[in-house]
């Protein structure tokens, strides 16, 4: 019992950060019907510019931890955004009208792009965040371990991703993102900016992804160039499993993604742990293809 | 008038090719492949390191037979797809020998290509046994083997009286070899040591607590961890923050001081790893004059021991190449089967027997101090 809820918390922690990344794929996916393949690499980006800030620019020499926390979030999360804009201005807007194939090549390039671009500017050996910066103690309650920085980690996710939701769901501007990812035509006839609309996802899901490239740093303290592979196919598998294009999905599919492979490696082989989850992933989408809550095709964001 | 121009034209081209032709002909092409890219391109980037500074050292001396040494360095990404596609671009440049890989799998897929092109290979990082098992006859190494290195891991376990042992891999043909080799070899042995756990991670990821959560409750005294330093660093740092104290025991491929970073001090410390001799702790005097080198150009000493082994293995076929006169790859490989022996390499003595693989020298082990240092173990 100890050893399961163990692994239940090993599982949500690491959900958490899958949703967020998986958010990402999930807006761009609704609105454009394109898997931006280069997500990942703005989530190493997040994690290198955090890395940059807490050691070239020693921003803990000059203020407390919990202002340094926030400075460094907000940075991240616009300098990955204004990254963001400028890939889509770069290598999607022109081929918006081209077939679907030409952008899906087009954001593979980029993807490879941006990893070589950061292995050029920071080397290619491992970078780590200085230790010690944040609290190390760990919680520990009926014979769990739970580092209170994971606590942290997905309480700002959830934070987040409840914070997305209302903006999507409760404001103009979602109703205009919802609204474009339905049509586009249809939305430009209203008077929607279709191209502002594009724009705004662009600084929402680079701005999440670089957070999560952030937290990952201060969560595990090792961060290289080629990172955002792994986690970008994982968060990418996410947001299919929770129905690609849905929000709730994407922090749903995150979660559960996480609680299948910390499961599967505690119950069954941890070799076979990828395995086991792909079987999942393929069980749930024949039952429905739609991915858990993708029939709420006329949300999808 | 037009077949005048064109009569100019052939002549033209034919005396450009003819000096081209003149000028390869006075040149030895040596190659390189290694990782520069990828997860392991910290290695790669070294490797190279130390190769551009050797090639500079001969062609000042004048170059081997008069002619000029040319380094072609191709990036493997350390991946074996990438390194397929990275062989045939050496062998279509008509390289003589190539120096490299790093990783097992990599040299693996590389390996039936150069062969077949006949053309030389000498590795420097790939210790898995099945490489040479397979008396390709252009194919040498200037590392151990990992049924060496298992048997060292063997004995130290049974010198430090380990009973309860946890062996975990990473599905790579290196981490799996030497994983299945220590398994046989402790089983073989019974002297109540007893295997509690045998999976494998998959490398790559960073969050490694639901294998260590694992591994926790098969209760073994220690952990013999097979793999790569980028996931031992993070195994014993999420450990540590588990509050779980294991000792852990890595192979040759956690020999690197990133490791020491990225698990942080305090949780490397007491950390055992097989490895040959480190750069700095190599004796001979060829080692000294490296470091030295290496230090005055790139303004650090050589971080890994399989950019050593790589200079290593180019100071091998240069050798072979001025000995035999020849840059006949049979030749070669016959030299460096039966004649080249006691060759004095930064790494101690090189002799390569049939299969390949380099004659003598042991693997050591090592120990993790506080400050993070890597402390030989007598």
């Amino acid at each position: 019992m100890e050893n399961f809820l163990q692994q239940l918390l090993n599982g949500l922690s690491l959900g958490g950060i899958y949703a967020l990344i998986a958010l990402g794929y999930t807006m761009v996916y609704g609105v454009l019907k394109l898997i931006n393949f280069a997500h990942g690499d703005l989530f190493t980006i997040g994690a290198y510019v955090g890395f940059t800030l807490l050691v070239s620019v020693g921003i803990t020499d000059s203020v407390d931890p919990m202002a340094a926390l926030i400075i460094m979030g907000a940075t991240v999360m616009l300098f990955v955004a204004t990254l963001g804009v400028g890939l889509e201005r770069a290598a999607y807007r022109p081929l918006r009208h081209s077939p679907r194939l030409s952008a899906v090549v087009s954001a593979l390039g980029a993807s490879i792009f941006f990893q070589n671009a950061v292995m050029l500017i920071y080397g290619a050996r491992f970078h780590v965040y200085p230790q010690g910066l944040f609290t190390k103690s760990t919680l520990s309650l009926f014979g769990l371990y739970l580092p209170l920085v994971k606590v942290f980690v997905l309480m700002v996710s959830l934070v987040v991703m409840t914070l997305l939701y209302f903006f999507i769901q409760k404001t103009l501007t979602g109703a205009a993102i919802r609204a474009v990812a339905i049509d586009h035509n249809a939305a430009r006839l209203v008077g929607i900016n279709v191209d502002k609309v594009v724009t705004i996802v662009f600084v929402v899901g680079p701005a999440l992804g670089g957070l999560a490239g952030l937290m990952v740093g201060l969560l595990y303290g090792q961060i290289t160039f080629t990172m955002g592979w792994l986690y970008g196919l994982k968060a990418f598998t996410a947001a299919i499993l929770g129905g690609i294009g849905n929000i709730p999905g994407a922090m749903l599919g995150g979660i559960i993604l996480g609680i299948i492979e910390s499961m599967a490696s505690a119950y069954l082989s941890i070799a076979w742990k990828d395995a086991v989850t792909f079987v999942v992933l393929i069980l749930i989408l024949t039952i429905r293809p739609t991915g858990i809550l993708g029939e709420r095709i006329a949300e999808k964001v | 008038m037009k077949r005048w121009i064109v009569g100019v034209l052939a002549f033209c081209s034919g005396l450009f090719f003819s000096l081209v032709v003149a000028n390869g002909a006075n040149e030895v092409k040596i190659g390189l492949m290694g990782p520069m890219t990828g997860k392991w391109a910290s290695e790669g980037q070294e490797m190279k390191q130390v190769l551009d500074l050797l090639v500079e050292d001969v062609n000042a001396k004048g170059g081997v037979n008069g002619m000029k040494v040319n380094l072609v360095v191709e990036d493997d990404g350390g991946d074996p797809r990438t390194a397929a596609l990275a062989a045939q671009k050496l062998v279509t440049q008509k390289v003589i020998a190539v120096i490299g890989t790093y990783g097992s799998a990599v040299t693996e897929a590389s390996q039936g290509i150069f062969n077949e092109a006949k053309v030389i290979q000498i590795a420097n990082g790939s210790t898995a046994i099945r490489l040479t098992e397979k008396k390709l006859p252009y194919f040498f190494r200037t590392c151990p083997r990992d049924d060496e290195q298992a048997k060292v891991a063997v004995q130290t376990i049974r010198k430090l009286g380990f009973k309860n042992i946890a062996i975990l891999h990473d599905n790579t043909t290196y981490a799996k070899g030497l994983a299945e080799e220590a398994k046989g070899l402790l089983e073989k042995e019974a002297g109540g040591v007893k295997i509690v756990f045998f999976d494998a991670l998959t490398p790559g990821e960073q969050d490694y607590t639901a294998i260590l959560t694992k591994l926790k409750s098969a209760s073994p005294d220690m952990v013999f961890f097979t793999g790569y330093y980028p996931e031992a660093g993070l195994l014993l740092k999420q450990k540590k923050e588990m509050k779980w104290d294991v000792p852990f025991i890595g192979g040759d491929a956690t020999n690197n001081p990133d490791l020491v970073k990225i698990a942080g001090k305090e949780a490397a410390v007491g950390f055992y790893f097989l490895s040959a001799p480190l750069p700095k702790d190599l004796p001979s005097g060829e080692a000294k004059t490296l470091l030295e080198a290496f230090s005055k150009k790139y303004g650090n000493p050589p971080n890994s021991i399989y950019a050593v082994l790589a200079g290593d293995g180019f100071r091998v076929i240069i050798k072979a190449i001025e000995t035999t006169k020849s840059t006949d790859p049979d030749k070669l490989a016959d030299y460096l089967h039966k004649e080249l022996k006691d060759f004095p390499g930064f790494t101690g003595s090189i002799a390569f027997d049939e299969k390949g693989d380099r004659v003598g020298e042991v693997y050591r082990v090592y120990k993790v101090d506080e400050k993070g240092q890597f402390i030989l173990q007598p």
